[in-house]
């Protein structure tokens, strides 16, 4: 999925120039699809290049500057359909590089760095979901009919908002665990010292062990004066 | 054979009409076991547990304890069921103004005549093996979810029950807190051969049951559960879910 197909998805509705498409394709599509100016005209390029889409006639003189239209070709359409019948590649999951940071910290120091990443990942989910949420106040409510392009923003930016708040989650998760490793001081096997004393933990597990091994034995119930019924 | 249903349908009354809770469930639980029930709030997996807890008789089908038809139980049979046999771990446990942690936890034991000091000294040994054992003299307001969880579960426990029921275990507690009380669970049942029913709404809060069951709709679907739009997908190993406290 690229840019390149989202711009020939525009042209396809019709000539625009360069700042037209950036704008809409934000507008459409919502914050994540924000490009600048030096990418759009790089794509521009790229697709003009193999011949997908071409100068339009005209171009159109304004007070400040000269708007170069740009029309989508026969190729381009041809590319358009081929990659819209396209079955969608198999899901796969994200590589974050911060769960490679706390996997691989080997030891408590590192670990308060990679806690330090998460807090201020977590601050920053926080703070764009709350600009896309904001985005998705902002579209208008519907009228007496149904407008498409509301809706399905509405969708866009719901499917954002729905991956910003599992990528919330995931930082508590994150944060909560390292806390806890850090405040019990558990082992860590790539270390060859082992950096706490486990005996509470042992004990609690050898008592654990041992009671559920006589409940497992007879079910044998505490000493009880038993009542008659 | 620890518990057997057989055909379970339940449903309710309301103004809207009669709500099928459970509708022709089957499931057979043995010694030693953890089975997870997953499935949206409404399902019918509190029913379940509270049919299994002889807490609600079926409509119709038959709930079996170690072979014994439990309508067919005598009034004290019932009620040694309910005392000894089963311990329960319900979502919203309701805690009694003005008693501590371990008069809670050492409630059952008084019920079922066992003397003060003993069921003291028997609260405190299952708060310790709970981790819950620096709550015992604390208001159960005061505790967070994860220690009144693990506290309910010692309350469950201190009969020294063959059979565990635990609804919402885990849902709202942390992700630690969720892997603290599985293990606790999954150890129960391993080596104290509890039979462990738990029911929760995510399946990756139970991951550690075997087997999983998905339930919509009072229904009980096997161990591949059916997405919303109706779609298979098959859930992880429980061992790859593995404990924070075990790395």
């Amino acid at each position: 999925m690229s840019a390149k197909h989202a711009l020939l998805g525009l042209l396809r509705q019709g000539p625009a120039y360069p700042y037209q498409l950036m704008d809409r394709l934000e507008a459409l599509l919502g914050p994540a699809w924000s490009v600048d100016e030096g990418q759009i005209y790089k794509t521009i390029k790229q697709l003009a290049d193999s011949d997908l889409i071409e100068p339009a006639g005209g171009a159109r003189e304004d007070r400040t500057e000269r708007r170069h239209f740009y029309a989508i070709t026969d190729s381009g359409g041809e590319e358009w359909d081929r990659w819209y019948g396209a079955t969608q590649p198999v899901v796969r999951l994200p590589r974050r590089p911060l769960l490679l940071k706390i996997t691989l910290a080997g030891g408590p120091e590192r670990l308060k760095v990679a806690l330090t990443q998460v807090n201020d990942y977590e601050l920053e989910c926080t703070k764009l979901l709350q600009e896309v949420m904001h985005a998705r106040d902002e579209i208008p409510r519907e009228g007496l009919h149904v407008r498409a392009d509301h809706l399905l923003l509405r969708v866009n930016l719901g499917a954002d908002i729905n991956h910003l708040e599992g990528e919330l989650k995931w930082a508590r998760d994150a944060r909560d665990v390292i806390s806890r490793l850090l405040s019990q001081k558990a082992i860590w096997p790539s270390i060859r010292e082992r950096s706490a004393d486990p005996d509470e933990d042992h004990n609690r597990q050898g008592a654990r062990k041992e009671l559920f091994d006589q409940m497992a034995a007879s079910h044998l119930r505490p000493q009880v004066d038993e009542k008659t019924d | 054979m620890i518990l057997r249903l057989e055909q379970i349908c339940k449903s309710y009354e309301r103004r809207a009409g009669r709500k099928v809770a459970l509708d022709s469930v089957s499931l057979e639980l043995n010694r030693g076991q953890i089975m997870g029930i997953f499935g949206p709030s409404g399902s019918g997996k509190t029913t379940l547990l509270r049919v299994a807890a002889g807490l609600e008789a079926p409509d119709s089908g038959a709930v079996l304890y170690k072979g014994e038809r439990m309508d067919e139980m005598s009034v004290i049979q019932h009620r040694r069921y309910r005392r000894r046999e089963v311990g329960c771990v319900w979502a919203g446990e309701a805690w009694l103004p003005g008693m501590s942690v371990c008069d809670h936890v050492e409630l059952p034991l008084l019920i079922d005549g066992c003397e003060n000091r003993s069921a003291r000294r028997v609260a405190r040994k299952f708060l310790f093996v709970c981790e819950a054992e620096e709550c015992a003299d604390m208001d159960p307001e005061e505790l967070s979810d994860g220690e009144r969880q693990r506290v309910a579960i010692a309350r469950a426990l201190v009969t020294e029950p063959r059979l565990l029921l635990v609804d919402g275990a885990v849902s709202g507690l942390s992700v630690v807190e969720q892997e603290e009380i599985m293990a606790l669970l999954a150890s129960l049942a391993s080596d104290a051969k509890v039979a462990v029913l738990v029911a929760d709404t995510g399946a990756s809060e139970i991951l550690r049951a075997d087997p999983v069951f998905y339930m919509r709709d009072g229904k009980l679907i096997g161990a591949d559960p059916v997405d919303q739009t109706g779609k298979l997908y098959t859930l992880p190993a429980p061992t790859s879910h593995r404990s924070a406290a075990d790395a």
